[in-house]
């Protein structure tokens, strides 16, 4: 069964543009205009996840997302808005959002972020707590704190080792620069300079030297995904 | 009822005239006229102490011929002697003198005599044996002089409303005028002409010119910032265009593309400089909400921690470069700071030094003052000259030797905006050879 998204943007070209791209990339989506139907639709507790933009007609977004969280839905959010400093975004993410988006964004960045959240979820339906993490032949003890491929163990550094538990928690996914920014970081900005992947190249090299086959592949325009498979 | 300004100084003017000359004159028409009674009296009273030793030395005889003998030079004199019922024996004054008593001084008419009754005199009656000693003057001339004092008087009131009056216009075209001078140059600049000031003499120090000075030190500073607002349009839309134009080209080299590979190739380049623009563009408005944001967002932190966390995010790019990076940080008190737009001012900061280092080390140090941190950037490329920090600084400002990079030059005006925006500011010095940017907090 396809997941079900709902999108809330009063932008038809924008709607549009996400309806077909979420929808290609095999999500059953439904669309609204404004944050009444908005809150309406969501009422029923069928979606996996809610795409909402933050100024809507009627009811805004986040007020929207409040009224959501009021009635007791936990449903996912991921908050679309062209208020893009620092401040615009931790404002959305105390009012109940999940995560949030500045306008204009790649739809790479979107459907890693999509992803990430329904796979969340999951997660916390299924397997909250767990101690050991598993990509192919690479082992990863939570408690312990370290890494083996193989049977051989590889030392990490600190924040190496959170940039490889977050890659392998969403193993398969694609993780996005920003994405990693945010969760392991904790900045909400764009260092200008390629910092991201100068840490995923020092951790790759660690993980894949010496090793026949690669694990973090990098996705061109996107991201980042720890996979066995190319 | 409103008057204009002009004729409510002039009013203004001619009551303090008035009310200033009108108690200038009650003054003085009060002390002449006590003045000139008290030596009246004082007169009157020794004299009449010297015709009395003149009676009873020489009798009605003697005071008769000294009586004459002064009456030559002064007419107003009166001295007679009177019997017990007031009928005059000697002398001259009024035939009879109604029930003659002691009198040390008086002011009055003398008795009850036709052609005396209304001549006021100041006199004096003493009692010598079993008659009576009249002696005194009569006022007739006194009181003309006090009279010419009053309308003299009477004359400089009337005078000084015409002054007042005339004093007040000149006073008050003149203020007029002085104003008019500075709401002309007002009204000049509020209908457009900004480069209009108040004219003030040179060396003018009263408060017309203060004012002028002051209106003009606020009117220049509203030039300066509506030039700074035009240029920083002007700058917008002309930095905007070379990565629009960039873009331009970049899709139609997309489209032309046929074969899937270098299409992808084009479509990934066009993405890049899309971000470019976003990242401008979202610099821009970080900086102009920094300026105007409250302290609300800001939270208390160990700013070691907050150095250590940007170092350690840098750390591996630096060392990839080939850059010796040296992380200082001196533990120093809890600041309350806005976490998230420090740590980007930092690696502004950091971003520029490996820009523009040459390669050469970089260092981080964070410093504590008794009032204050500071977080230093310091390299050994070119450095700022003076004469460019200006420039640097900037919105937009992009020094010469930078303008072949890439780069908004938009960096260090963050940095600029974040240090205002806690209340602190940004120093550019010299590292010899290098620059060193330096970030004083206040705490």
């Amino acid at each position: 069964m396809s997941r079900k998204i709902l999108i809330v943007e009063d932008d038809a070209a924008t709607a549009s543009y996400l309806a077909k791209g979420l929808g290609e990339a095999g999500y059953s989506v439904e669309t609204c205009r404004d944050g009444r139907d908005g809150l309406f639709l969501a009422s029923e507790g069928i979606f996996d996840l809610i795409i909402a933009d933050r100024m809507l007609p009627g009811l805004d977004g986040l007020a929207m997302l409040g009224a959501i969280r009021a009635a007791g839905i936990a449903t996912p959010a991921l908050v679309l808005s062209a208020l893009g400093t620092v401040d615009d975004r931790v404002d959305g993410l105390r009012a109940g959002a999940d995560d949030y988006l500045t306008k204009p964004f790649s739809f790479a960045e979107l459907s890693a972020r999509v992803e990430a959240l329904l796979r969340r979820t999951d997660r916390s339906s299924s397997e909250t707590q767990r101690a050991r993490l598993s990509v192919g032949d690479l082992e990863i003890d939570l408690l312990g704190r370290t890494v083996t491929r193989a049977g051989r163990n590889i030392p990490l550094g600190t924040r190496e080792f959170s940039i490889l538990e977050y890659l392998a928690r969403h193993a398969g996914q694609v993780v996005t620069r920003t994405m990693m920014l945010e969760k392991i970081w904790n900045y909400h900005f764009d260092p200008g300079s390629n910092v991201v992947d100068v840490h995923i190249g020092r951790l790759r090299r660690k993980i894949e030297d010496g090793f026949a086959t690669p694990l973090l592949h990098t996705v061109r325009g996107a991201g980042y995904r720890l996979a066995v498979e190319a | 009822m409103r008057f204009s300004v002009t004729v409510r100084v002039a009013l203004l003017a001619l009551a303090l005239a008035l009310i200033s000359n009108l108690a200038l004159a009650g003054f003085v028409w009060q002390s002449t006229h006590a003045d000139a009674i008290e030596t009246l009296g004082r007169e009157t009273i020794e004299r009449s102490d010297a015709l009395v030793a003149v009676y009873r030395a020489g009798g009605l005889g003697a005071l008769d011929a000294t009586t004459e003998a002064r009456r030559v030079g002064d007419d107003s004199l009166i001295a007679a002697v009177f019997d017990a019922d007031g009928r005059r024996i000697a002398g001259f004054g009024p035939a009879r003198l109604g029930a003659p008593h002691p009198i040390a001084f008086a002011l009055g008419d003398l008795g009850i005599e036709r052609g005396w009754d209304a001549r006021e005199a100041g006199y004096s009656v003493r009692p010598v044996g079993a008659r009576w000693l009249l002696s005194g003057r009569l006022l007739d001339n006194w009181r003309e002089a006090q009279h010419g004092i009053e309308r003299a008087l009477a004359l400089s009131l009337l005078l000084s409303v015409g002054l007042g009056l005339a004093g007040g216009l000149v006073l008050a075209r003149y203020v007029s005028r002085r104003l008019d001078l500075i709401a002309g140059a007002v009204d000049a600049v509020a209908g457009g002409d900004l480069a209009r000031r108040v004219a003030v003499v040179a060396g003018g120090h009263d408060a017309f010119d203060r004012l002028g000075g002051q209106l003009n030190t606020m009117l220049d500073k509203v030039e300066r910032l509506m030039t700074e607002l035009r240029v920083m349009t002007d700058s917008l839309a002309h930095d905007l265009r070379s990565p629009l134009a960039r873009l331009r080209t970049k899709a139609e080299n997309a489209a032309l593309q046929t074969d899937p590979a270098p299409r992808d190739a084009a479509l990934a380049s066009l993405l890049a400089e899309t971000d470019i623009v976003m990242r401008m563009l979202a610099t821009l408005l970080e900086i102009s909400r920094s300026e105007a944001m409250s302290r609300d967002r800001f939270t208390t932190l160990d700013p070691a921690a907050l150095i250590e966390e940007i170092a350690e995010l840098y750390a591996p790019v630096l060392e990839d470069a080939g850059i010796d990076f040296a992380v200082q940080a001196a533990p120093a008190p809890g600041a309350a700071v806005h976490r998230e737009l420090l740590s980007q001012a930092i690696a502004n900061l950091l971003d520029n030094a490996i820009k523009h280092g040459s390669g050469g080390e970089i260092a981080l140090r964070l410093a504590s003052e008794p009032a204050a941190i500071r977080i230093e950037v310091a390299d050994r490329g070119r450095g700022i000259a003076l004469a460019d920090q200006a420039t640097a600084l900037r919105r937009f400002g992009r020094l010469d030797a930078a303008r072949s990079e890439p780069g908004a030059g938009l960096g260090l005006a963050l940095v600029e905006a974040v240090s205002r925006l806690h209340g602190g500011r940004l120093e550019l010095g010299d590292n010899a050879p290098g620059l060193v940017a330096r970030i004083v907090l206040p705490i």
